[in-house]
């Protein structure tokens, strides 16, 4: 029954996606910021951030042309607020996507969704210079999944989500849990029974509720395609995750499965003390899910739509407020960066929206609110052509009204790239 | 299905009834956040081996040197990382705390009499002299005769100390608090227990999110449990 719901939902999504993607040069999806950080890091930054570290993703003919992290200096009171630091290249391109912290927050992972290689920089002896310490390779012969995806910070080790895996490159995937030096501890499958399509994509904690709860999205066979092909064909279109997973997080075993239709991506927990609610966007129905707990059972509904669901906007990334009263939502196919008041989570409302690009990805605010930082790519693939292929990271003032520009770094004439996921970062984060 | 070396395990421990629910008629126990969630039953989920606990020189509350792998090995041990002035409500104090209500609901489980330990050790060698340690630990250091032996170790210095915080992966950074008036030395850190099994590996790793001596008891079911 479970299941049959979910089937039926997506097929009268899949073909206006088509549709409207098919209609596009080329579109695309996306994890950020203080707020979404592990419960378990500690260290966050509640002041003025001093840089914004950026995985961009290597361009053939761009600079050296791999993938990268790249600093920026983002505090205004600085000489070269707005400017590039500096970069650290990986040597290859493989798709870079995310990144996390570990619960020390003194490294930083971060992969490609090409390859099953995890790179590991040190920006605890010197925050302003990151540097690549480690390669973890095995992440492949130890667990059989490719593209690591999330990385999420949990006591002294790292839980990996993968997006597919290196059997048949499908959506069929899990996760790899490594402890902090690199080491690999064990796998976790997504669940393919009671619901479950054995899809991954984001996963989230909350420790006080021993809840983790997973998305999914799509495997390798389809997010390294050119999205123009990969909406005509749709057999593949099919190949989508529509549902959500609430695990016994102590155990690492899944409980309940729901029914989120096409392809719940970024989930973010209240971070208010007694809230026991996650929200999360679907992009390609284009609507919020809001996942609570009710006399001890975990559900997940509907509560909102973002823009017009017939356009696909693409929602690719959320940012919650520290206070669990407002999100962001940024859809990349019109280039909008939207607010929602979360005051009622089960009914959220848009009450604001500004065109920040022609493209846009990923969305991150500092731990008070007032800066709003926005990245460009979604997937190498996937990201428009021509003009429209705008590579950057913008930031922008947000006073509760409106967005104001501060600052832009053109990741193309810098030859850094494609501009994709962002973490903050402080010098008073500098080892002792 | 469970072995028999596992099942009577479970029959020995649950013999052993309440005891090992900390009750909340114990005052101590009474300030203890309240565990939020039922947590799964002992025996039915595994605890990964996430690394081996390192080993490095330690002094003794009688200031004679030890080897931190004495203590980690052949018993099930509850390790925290602590210093004794740390106020922070959701830091050392806590972790003391727990350890207390552990210390209790050990002593009254006879069949994990003389199969766990707890080990208490400073990463703050600067003010937390054996002397120091010796005054903060009281009547908790250990006692072998009640079967639940509590250690407590500081390190000689920050030299000897740095390969065990870093080997545990229990940051630590001075700051300076200057908001109370004279300035006050803290050493920032994330509190961290580990769970150690008796060959020596890490098992467990408990932030204040989770910490709980409910959790912590279910754990070490856990792994008496295993083969």
């Amino acid at each position: 029954m479970h299941r049959r719901i979910v089937g039926l939902v997506l097929r009268a999504a899949l073909p206006a996606a088509a549709l409207v993607l098919a209609s596009m040069t080329t579109a695309g999806v996306a994890v950020a910021d203080e707020t979404c950080n592990s419960p378990y890091i500690a260290k966050l930054i509640k002041g003025q951030e001093d840089y914004i570290y950026v995985w961009a993703l290597g361009v053939e003919g761009v600079g050296d042309g791999s993938d990268k992290l790249v600093t920026i200096d983002v505090n205004p009171k600085s000489k070269t607020y707005g400017k590039v630091l500096g970069s650290v290249s990986v040597g290859t391109r493989g798709e870079a996507h995310h990144m996390g912290f570990t619960d020390d927050r003194r490294y930083i992972w971060a992969g490609g969704l090409a390859e099953p290689n995890i790179y590991v920089f040190d920006i605890g002896k010197d925050p302003a210079k990151p540097a690549l310490v480690k390669t973890i390779k095995d992440m492949a012969d130890k667990s059989g999944y490719l593209g690591p995806h999330t990385y999420y910070a949990m006591p002294g080790r790292m839980l990996v989500q993968g997006l597919s895996n290196t059997k048949d490159k499908s959506g069929i995937t899990g996760m790899a849990l490594y402890n902090n030096k690199g080491d690999f501890i064990a796998s976790y499958p997504m669940p393919t029974d009671n619901g479950g399509d054995g899809y991954g994509y984001d996963l989230a904690v909350n420790p006080k509720r021993n809840v983790l709860l997973t998305s999914s999205f799509t495997g390798y066979n389809n997010y390294m395609r050119p999205l123009g092909d990969l909406v005509k064909d749709a057999e593949a279109m099919k190949k989508f995750g529509n549902t959500m997973v609430a695990w016994d997080l102590k155990a690492m075993k899944p409980k309940q499965v729901f029914a989120v239709p096409g392809a719940p991506l970024e989930i973010r927990w209240s971070l208010k003390a007694g809230d026991n609610w996650a929200i999360t966007a679907t992009a390609l129905t284009s609507k919020l899910w809001l996942v609570k707990e009710s006399k001890g059972e975990w559900t997940a509904k509907e509560v909102a739509t973002i823009g017009d669901p017939a356009k696909i906007p693409l929602p690719v990334d959320i940012s919650i407020r520290r206070d669990g009263k407002g999100l962001w939502v940024n859809t990349f196919m019109d280039g909008t960066t939207r607010y929602f008041d979360l005051s009622n989570p089960e009914a959220p409302k848009q009450t604001y929206e500004k065109v920040t690009g022609k493209q846009v990805n990923m969305i991150s605010q500092s731990w008070d609110g007032k800066r709003v930082y926005i990245t460009s790519s979604l997937l190498a693939n996937w990201d428009k052509g021509g003009a429209d292929n705008e590579q950057f990271l913008r930031g922008f003032a947000w006073d509760g009204k409106e967005l104001k520009p501060t600052f832009e770094v053109d990741f193309t004439k810098e030859n850094l790239g494609r501009a994709h996921h962002m973490k903050l970062g402080s010098r008073s984060l500098k080892s002792s | 299905m469970r072995s028999a070396k596992a099942e009577l395990a479970l029959v020995a421990l649950a013999s052993a009834g309440a005891a090992l629910a900390p009750g909340p008629s114990r005052a101590h126990e009474a300030a203890l956040p309240p565990l939020e969630f039922e947590p799964p039953a002992p025996g039915t989920y595994t605890l990964q081996r996430i690394m081996p606990a390192p080993d490095g020189e330690v002094l003794g509350l009688d200031g004679h040197s030890h080897r931190l792998a004495r203590f980690t090995h052949d018993r099930i041990t509850v390790l925290g990382f602590v210093y004794t002035t740390c106020i922070d409500p959701e830091g050392c104090p806590l972790a003391q705390r727990v350890f207390d209500s552990l210390q209790r609901s050990l002593v009254e489980t006879p069949a994990l009499r003389g199969r766990v330990r707890l080990v208490t050790l400073s990463f703050d060698p600067a003010r937390d002299t054996p002397a120091a340690l010796r005054a903060y630990a009281g009547h908790r250091a250990a006692d072998e005769r009640s079967g639940v032996a509590w250690y407590f170790f500081t390190t000689r210095s920050a030299r000897e100390l740095t390969p065990l915080v870093e080997g545990f992966g229990q940051d630590v950074r001075v700051s300076v608090d200057r908001l109370g008036g004279l300035p006050r030395r803290e050493l920032s850190h994330v509190l961290k227990v580990f769970l150690i099994d008796r060959a020596g590996f890490v098992r467990e790793i408990y932030s204040s999110l989770f910490l709980h001596p409910q959790t912590v008891l279910n754990d070490i079911e856990t792994l008496l449990m295993e083969q």
